[in-house]
């Protein structure tokens, strides 16, 4: 009897399971169906939908390198497994050819596709959410302007149970509604433009901000810095936390329209945002976002310390001397288009030492900055330095370059020379 | 900024078999300037200064065995005790100090006629040295001829020639490659179709 009554049960679930799937196949069906839709828009709407697009950087993970523009492909590593940037030209049956001005703001506001289907969190649309429609449509009409390629998109290599999109519901309702709180003080037109290019169109927080274990952004610690997103950490970039590393107005001006500065070279992801994105927009839009995040009254940057010469003579000074000064140069001033300078740079005035660990053992590709700067390849030494004595070579450049005496411990490197692998 | 006064430190190194030192040379002075300046060694040439065009590389041996490095970005005391071979190192020279055979990398070279005003050789030359010499030492096996111009093309890549010879560079080395007793390539009659 109880053999039968299981039975029973297992054949009623299998029921319900296939009339889901259908339901689903049928709703998906519904929406997808339906002709191409032909946009007509003024050119105005369409140059302004362009610079939208570079201000909310779409093309970072909807145009594979050397693809075609915005067909997707680009392969986004997440906690969660591989999530690829999708196809969102024209194009009828691949890309968004189907969608209306309604849906296509539906879906970056909300994080659900015209087919019903739930997008992942991978797509900022937390961040998008207060996109104003105006500027949603401008977006769609650049976007729906552009030549449709057909170019199917590439499966996530999200695993179970992630990869149930419905779960994603649950997600939403808990982490997408919490309104974030400005990273910084201010209340002048310049500080509320620059919190919706930050906040909003630029989506900075999906990198900088710290997150929890399920991948929602901690909205009680805006931009105060992620280093367990990728390889490279994005750093604090909260009043606070860019004042202590010298940063002023002039020099994240200087950063976000040419990816240089006196105190930094912008590298990784952050080198793309500048390549796509920051170095493409209009000097006040930058000057906005520069006071967005310092805040309407910044906070005096840090002076860095005379050089601390109680290193000199030490074995770090030795190594500094044989592997890096060629490049950055006896007193830690670099060469100009050729290695930064590391006395005063970001990274070496940063309280977490991840970065420069990161750049000592793994080193970093050539810079092709906008315009024609370019900064030389930096080979990496995990081969020939032992974990001592990379921590031994960041503490020397730390203290010496950039007012750090914190302990760098040799724990630290073993465990990100372990990690680098996953990369 | 304070500029740090010039230091001396005694330095000892082994160049092509024979032993330097100990010298006293700047704390903070790269491999080729001492090469240059103090050794008279003036076959390795300084190019972009960078470490990108490797004209300046030379030939390292410590327990890693054979490697190059890049003596304009490296100081040179960083070779404090090791040794290290030169462009000057190659050929085999007689009592009387005139040239007596070239290695064979370098007669494969002049066989290939691989370059032209010459600057960037002796980087090409150790390379192409540091490759045979880490091939050779492989436990024989069959290579396909795609591979071994892979690995022709993989150890040379960095090497900038400004007059572009590359190919005739990487035609040398391949010959050499594929002349090391172990490695076998079989022959194109008996590839299975």
């Amino acid at each position: 009897m109880r053999k039968r009554r299981l039975k029973r049960l297992i054949l009623w679930l299998a029921l319900i399971a296939l009339a889901w799937f259908a339901l689903d196949a049928l709703v998906g069906w519904w929406y997808r169906r339906g002709p191409a839709v032909q946009v007509t828009a003024t050119p105005a709407q369409i140059e302004r939908g362009r610079y939208l697009v570079a201000a909310a950087d779409c093309a970072a993970c909807h145009t594979a390198d050397g693809g075609a523009p915005f067909a997707g492909g680009v392969p986004l590593a997440s906690p969660f497994g591989v999530i690829h940037g999708t196809n969102i030209t024209p194009d009828a049956e691949t890309g968004i050819g189907r969608y209306s001005a309604d849906d296509f703001f539906h879906t970056i506001t909300r994080g659900e596709a015209r087919d019903g289907h739930q997008l992942y969190p991978a797509m900022p649309y937390v961040s998008y959410k207060t996109i104003r429609r105006e500027d949603s449509d401008a977006i769609y009409a650049y976007l729906m302007t552009r030549p449709a390629v057909k170019q199917a998109n590439l499966a996530n290599g999200v695993g179970f149970p992630f990869n149930i999109r419905t779960g994603i519901h649950a997600w939403n309702l808990l982490f997408a509604g919490a309104q974030a709180r400005p990273a910084s003080q201010g209340e002048s037109p310049a500080w509320k433009h620059g919190e919706y290019l930050v906040e909003t169109l630029g989506h900075c927080g999906e990198c900088h901000s710290p997150r929890g274990w399920l991948g929602q952004v901690d909205r009680s610690r805006p931009l105060a810095g992620n280093d367990t997103l990728g390889r490279i950490a994005a750093p604090d970039i909260t009043p606070q936390g860019l004042a202590q590393r010298g940063w002023d107005r002039d020099a994240l001006q200087a950063y976000l329209a040419r990816g240089l500065a006196a105190h930094a070279v912008a590298s990784d992801e952050m080198l793309k945002v500048v390549n796509l994105s920051t170095s493409r927009l209009e000097p006040d839009d930058i000057g906005a976002i520069a006071t967005y995040l310092l805040g309407d009254r910044p906070p005096a940057p840090k002076a860095l310390a005379a050089a601390d010469a109680s290193g000199d003579g030490t074995p770090a000074q030795s190594r500094y001397f044989a592997l890096c000064a060629g490049c950055h140069g006896r007193d830690g001033q670099g060469v100009p288009h050729v290695a930064p300078a590391l006395r005063g740079n970001t990274s070496v005035r940063d309280p977490n030492p991840h970065n420069l660990i990161v750049a000592i053992l793994d080193g970093l590709p050539e810079h092709d900055l906008p315009g024609l700067e370019r900064m030389q390849e930096m080979p990496g030494f995990a081969d020939q330095l032992s974990d001592a004595q990379v921590a031994e070579l960041s503490q020397w450049l730390r203290a010496r370059y950039g007012g750090q005496s914190a302990q760098v411990s040799g724990a630290q490197v073993k465990g990100l020379r372990e990690s680098g692998g996953e990369y | 900024m304070s500029q740090s006064s010039l230091r001396l430190k005694p330095l000892t190194l082994r160049i092509n078999g024979r032993s330097y030192g100990p010298v006293e040379v700047p704390d903070d002075m790269m491999l080729v300037d001492v090469l240059h300046e103090y050794l008279g060694l003036t076959g390795t040439r300084f190019g972009c200064g960078q470490g990108v065009c490797r004209a300046c590389t030379v030939i390292v041996d410590d327990e890693q065995g054979p490697r190059e490095v890049r003596s304009c970005i490296t100081g040179a005391h960083y070779f404090e005790g090791k040794a290290i071979r030169t462009v000057e190192g190659h050929a085999k020279h007689g009592a009387d100090g005139g040239l007596q055979e070239l290695s064979a990398v370098q007669q494969a070279f002049l066989d290939h006629f691989s370059f032209q005003c010459g600057y960037c050789t002796p980087g090409f030359v150790n390379a192409a040295t540091v490759l045979l010499e880490r091939l050779g030492k492989q436990p024989a096996r069959d290579y396909e001829r795609e591979e071994v111009r892979a690995l022709v093309l993989e150890a040379l890549n960095p090497h900038l020639c400004r007059c572009t010879g590359y190919v005739r560079y990487y035609q040398a080395v391949e010959e050499l490659a594929l002349k090391l007793p172990n490695v076998r390539v079989r022959a194109a009659a008996e590839t299975p179709r």
